[in-house]
């Protein structure tokens, strides 16, 4: 488990400010969800998070840490918006990807990537190779391939943009049941309100560019999230509430 | 998949059969152009030199393929990785390509000696660009996102290259490995004649043209030929198991 601390934090790049000062306090263990227009520097902010990209100023500590030092012990795991799967790899080769290499760093408790991948139903597919998956299999692999590494902490960019409406119901749901009970403090990034509510604990909102949070809503419904939740009247008020923050922020 | 063998069996035999056609109809004499069966009787009838010349010419053309290769994955990983040694190195390699190689042959075979030492190290040398630039290419073309992905754990640069650029590059690597089949063929031949070995396929034919013997000559370019061949059909095989993943042999039929 992770907890995420930012203070101040900017990002310039040139003369364009894609990040303004921005302060988070995200408790060990916890969904936490950003949700905000194109270009608000979401994925800017989970890159600097990751360590795959310096602050121009302010503070990130992850435990404590910086971001790279926990990039360095393979203590983030990432779920890219893209797949990202190797063509060449069969299934259990890519679930497996983050434990070939740097090995070192590895987690005494990493999970076995197959039985990870039975669990998300792609048990008879471990020999197959990418291009023989649908783009929701795919993704399957691509949130194996994270959870494999066991890591505290997990950030996930718009993990379920590409697929079809009937297809990140599905793997909502999915992402619910792996999620809960593993521990893992949670960063998802994300354009749909539903998605946002549906799973996390906090949701964030973000003014458009340069990003600033504008509201930061807690989610009371229960845990484990059941497969209706979002018939929930509860679901459907604070999907509202998301979404008049998020066209307040606009004005 | 009898239409894939039957097209290019049909339309080689076809061509055969228009020169031979011509040859006969026309009266060609023979000093000017051979009719094809006369050719192959006298291919057919010298079987034993030609195979083991032409098995002497394959090694060498192979032998320069596999260093030009290696060299142009190191070429290739280092000019990936910079864009300074990509823009010195690029220029030099582009020289290398147009530059005709038969007029430094004899340079060349002064310097390495006779025998096998030229052929390689010519055949290595204008292989070696196409296969650099493929390497570039291939590389520069990997996923971003596994990219990323790759960074996100701190994977090694040494990682990077061999779990993600190098397998990238494969694609590119096999169309060059196709175009560089012919090119070291030629320059196999060409360095075999000029040199004073007097080994391979390409140096019966430097003997044949300097007697004047049309039938050894034209049966050494049917023998290059069938080579050529051999050696693309083996690099298609390869192809095929190799980059069993890849859309260029998932859509080959479709």
């Amino acid at each position: 488990m992770s907890r995420i601390v930012v203070r101040d934090l900017t990002k310039v790049y040139g003369d364009l400010e894609v990040l303004s000062p921005m302060s988070l306090d995200i408790a060990e263990g916890s969904f936490v969800s950003i949700i905000g227009p194109s270009g608000c520097g979401k994925t800017t902010l989970m890159r600097i998070v990751a360590g795959l990209e310096p602050a121009t100023s302010g503070v990130v500590e992850l435990s404590g840490g910086s971001p790279a030092e926990a990039r360095r012990q393979k203590r983030v795991a990432m779920v890219p918006q893209q797949p990202g799967l190797l063509p060449w790899r069969t299934v259990e080769a890519n679930a497996r990807l983050l434990l070939d290499v740097h090995t070192a760093a590895n987690p005494s408790d990493a999970a076995d990537p197959t039985e990870l991948l039975r669990e998300v139903g792609l048990g008879d597919f471990l020999d197959a190779h990418p291009h023989e998956l649908s783009g929701g299999m795919q993704q399957r692999v691509a949130l194996v391939r994270a959870l494999a590494l066991h890591a505290p902490l997990v950030v996930m960019d718009e993990p379920f943009a590409a697929l079809d409406e009937i297809t990140r119901a599905e793997m909502r749901l999915l992402l619910a049941r792996l999620v809960e009970g593993r521990g893992a403090t949670v960063l998802f990034i994300t354009h749909s309100i539903s998605e946002a509510v549906a799973l996390s604990d906090r949701v964030l909102v973000s003014s458009s560019r340069p990003g600033r949070i504008v509201a930061d809503i807690a989610v009371d419904l229960p845990r484990p999230r059941p497969a209706d939740v979002e018939d929930d009247a509860r679901f459907v008020a604070l999907c509202a509430e998301v979404r008049h923050a998020l066209h307040g922020g606009r004005s | 998949m009898n239409k894939r063998f039957l097209a290019p069996v049909v339309g080689i035999a076809s061509f055969l059969l228009l020169w031979e056609l011509v040859v006969r109809v026309l009266d060609v004499k023979p000093f000017i152009l051979r009719a094809p069966s006369r050719i192959v009787r006298h291919l057919v009838e010298h079987a034993g030199t030609f195979a083991s010349a032409a098995w002497i010419t394959a090694m060498h053309a192979v032998g320069g393929l596999l260093i030009a290769l290696a060299v142009a994955l190191v070429v290739g990983s280092l000019m990936a990785a910079s864009e300074f040694v990509e823009h010195a190195t690029g220029p030099v390699l582009t020289l290398l390509q147009v530059t005709p190689f038969v007029a430094y042959i004899a340079s060349v075979v002064l310097w390495l000696g006779s025998g096998t030492p030229p052929v390689l190290f010519i055949t290595g040398l204008v292989c070696m660009p196409a296969f650099a630039f493929a390497t570039v290419d291939g590389m520069r073309g990997a996923d971003p996102a596994a990219r990323e992905l790759l960074a996100s754990v701190d994977a090694s640069r040494w990682e990077v290259l061999w779990r993600l650029r190098l397998p990238s590059a494969l694609p590119s690597l096999f169309t060059a490995a196709r175009y560089n089949v012919g090119l070291a063929l030629i320059a196999a031949y060409l360095v075999e004649g000029g040199n004073f070995a007097n080994a391979g396929l390409g140096a019966i034919g430097r003997r044949a043209a300097a007697l004047n013997e049309g039938d050894t000559l034209w049966a050494a370019i049917f023998a290059m030929a069938l080579l050529g061949t051999v050696l693309l059909v083996l690099i298609s095989l390869l192809q095929r198991v190799v980059l069993h993943w890849h859309v260029s042999q998932r859509t080959a039929r479709t």
